[in-house]
């Protein structure tokens, strides 16, 4: 078993795609593209290091 | 052959389950590896030692089945933080990070880390991966099925029609509608841990009045059909992740109570705290009644079948099964996340062509324990190591009224101790109870302890209680007026106990007919071998760490006794 961090496939971000197409969600993809780089930034400034009961619950 | 994996993760109490040619062979938590309780993290090493029990490479797997579907949770993520804008804006970047920081790529990640190639890891539906968990394990041919939680991808609570080899969606609540978490932020303003304190409520619930309905009608309304929803000006789960309730709450009920303060239930405070507890406990038995009621309206069903998070609620089974009108009813025992990796991987195993596995019989499907291993620990660590001849010595040593540490054979799936990884006691006399909840596991007094009771002696000692659940814990049962002087440790204070009944022809089993032997009670109190915080005990290391840091007063691991010098 292997070891490496794992990025987004093709077929994941195929998938994801295809997902709010077939909802008509495709509205939602400019929202989801600003936001990721906002969470990015979380990421990268240790934003997450406190994660909350219901952000498991919930999220 | 055929080998699905099944996974759940990355909200609590990840697990991965194997089923092979349609036989479940494996299932473990993670946290019984990472000794993190409810560990949330991606279950490798549970998923290893599934694979190494059932001696399969990671390649030899036909499928890899995560529980839910990332897209359609990550859709409702953004669909409500947008209905709840601007409400949701302190809340929404944190929880899309933690969406896009891990949980969106998990099929990508179990491909990797795993070494399975990515078109074998596949995803189900969160209730359908609990559907599948309760309905393919039971014994039933035709039956409904009940999820009910917090929540899913967006479903809350759904109703299922099982039928030999399929199931089919038959209605559905969404989020934020939502049994778990109305229970989840009681939960919160009892000052209990969510996803962890509920058990406590439920225990609470037994000393407290339902005099609060009027304030919960505010809360939640019960339809006729069976349909709920929750009054949302009093939830605020999606804006406040810490609590999941709004200050209206509060001003409702009265302030929360103070996590980690003492507990005193002769004072005002904590006796509402106990009636608001029961009033909860109270409402979420009528409202599954009434979803049972529609289930059984619906389908026509004979038996019910159960899980989700809710599932785990024993007092609520116990009267499913007296009031819903359902002739059977099963409870898969591991009702919570963790159990959704059974359902992941039989639904896997469905499509590979399997046949449905077999009933579900025993728990005990984690890595086993060594004598052989415990002695050599023993010997390193200078204890006294003893060999035992059989259930008689173990039982000789309970009837003295030692508490005991117990290891023995494959530690079990789900959060409940059925006597493999168990602390043992004699039930009687209360000093039993006050030593193990103060001193030993050192939790809140008021918390009930469970009997593990032969199955065929059973009705000397308990009301009658629903057969098919007891075996795994899963229900409580009224104690016998005449018994309770000799089973006062694990009476409730409502006079109820959660009963496991196992049969005599079980290591367990023959301990406890010996202990019957001697004392006249085929009975023993039966709690789980974990610390304050910890999770169950699962290797044989674990149990020694146990036994140092505790006061139990000898470990039995298999056929060695070990004593502290």
């Amino acid at each position: 078993m292997k070891d490496c961090a794992p990025v987004l496939s093709v077929r994941t971000v195929k998938d994801l795609v295809g997902h709010f197409a077939k909802q008509n969600r495709l509205v939602l993809i400019p929202l989801l593209v600003v936001l990721l780089l906002a969470a990015v930034l979380l990421v990268l400034t240790q934003g997450l290091a406190y994660v909350t009961p219901f952000v498991y619950a919930l999220f | 052959m055929s080998a699905t994996l099944g996974i759940s993760a990355n909200y609590h109490d990840a697990a991965a389950a194997l089923v092979v040619d349609g036989t479940l062979v494996a299932a473990m938590q993670e946290e019984r590896f990472s000794r993190i309780k409810n560990d949330p993290s991606l279950p490798l090493s549970a998923a290893r030692a599934c694979l190494s029990l059932a001696r399969l490479d990671a390649k030899d797997l036909t499928r890899v089945v995560f529980y839910e579907n990332p897209y359609r949770k990550l859709e409702r993520v953004l669909t409500m933080s947008l209905r709840t804008f601007p409400r949701s804006l302190s809340q929404f970047p944190r929880a899309l990070a933690s969406q896009l920081s891990g949980k969106l790529q998990v099929l990508d990640e179990l491909s990797s880390r795993l070494g399975v190639p990515r078109d074998r890891v596949l995803h189900r539906e969160h209730h359908e991966s609990h559907a599948a968990s309760a309905f393919f394990l039971s014994p039933f041919e035709r039956a409904a099925v009940l999820t009910v939680d917090a929540v899913g991808e967006e479903t809350t609570t759904a109703l299922w029609l099982g039928e030999g080899r399929t199931l089919t969606a038959l209605e559905r609540i969404a989020f934020p509608h939502s049994l778990g978490l109305l229970y989840s932020a009681l939960t919160a303003w009892c000052g209990f841990e969510v996803n962890e304190g509920e058990y406590k409520v439920m225990g609470l619930a037994a000393f407290g009045q339902p005099r609060f309905r009027d304030e919960f009608r505010k809360l939640i309304t019960l339809a006729s059909d069976g349909s709920f929803s929750l009054g949302l000006d009093f939830f605020d789960s999606h804006t406040n992740t810490e609590v999941g309730f709004s200050p209206k709450l509060e001003a409702l009920l009265g302030p929360r109570r103070l996590p980690g303060k003492p507990w005193d239930l002769t004072s005002e405070a904590d006796r509402r705290v106990a009636d608001v507890a029961c009033t909860l406990q109270t409402v979420l038995e009528e409202a599954l009644l009434g979803l049972a009621r529609r289930a059984k309206e619906r389908t026509g069903a004979d038996a019910l079948c159960l899980a989700g998070g809710v599932g785990l609620n024993a007092v609520a089974n116990a009267r499913l099964a007296r009031e819903s009108g359902f002739r059977d009813f099963f409870v898969q025992p591991a009702a919570g996340d963790a159990g959704a990796a059974l359902g992941a991987a039989i639904l896997g195993a469905l499509d590979s062509g399997d046949a449905r596995p077999a009933p579900l019989e025993r728990l005990s499907l984690g890595l086993p324990v060594s004598s052989d291993d415990a002695r050599t620990i023993a010997k390193n660590l200078g204890l006294v190591v003893t060999p035992l001849s059989g259930p008689d010595d173990v039982a000789e040593l309970l009837a003295k009224g030692e508490i005991l540490a117990f290891a023995e054979g494959r530690f079990e799936f789900g959060p409940r101790a059925l006597g493999n990884r168990s602390l043992l006691a004699l039930p009687t006399p209360i000093a039993v109870k006050e030593r193990l909840n103060r001193v030993i596991k050192r939790r809140e007094p008021f918390r009930p302890f469970a009997p593990a009771v032969l199955e065929a002696e059973a009705p000397k000692f308990f009301e009658p209680f629903a057969e098919r659940l007891a075996p795994f814990m899963v229900t409580v049962a009224g104690v016998k007026p005449e018994a309770r002087p000799s089973l006062e440790a694990i009476t409730h204070v409502d006079g109820t106990a959660r009963v496991q009944t196992v049969k005599a022809d079980s290591p367990f089993g023959a301990i406890i007919d010996a202990v019957g032997r001697r004392t006249g009670t085929p009975v023993v109190l039966n709690t789980s071998l974990n610390g304050k915080g910890d999770p169950i005990v699962g290797s044989v290391a674990d149990a020694f760490a146990f036994f140092l840091g505790h006061s139990a007063d000898a470990l039995v691991v298999d056929d060695v006794l070990i004593r502290k010098p």
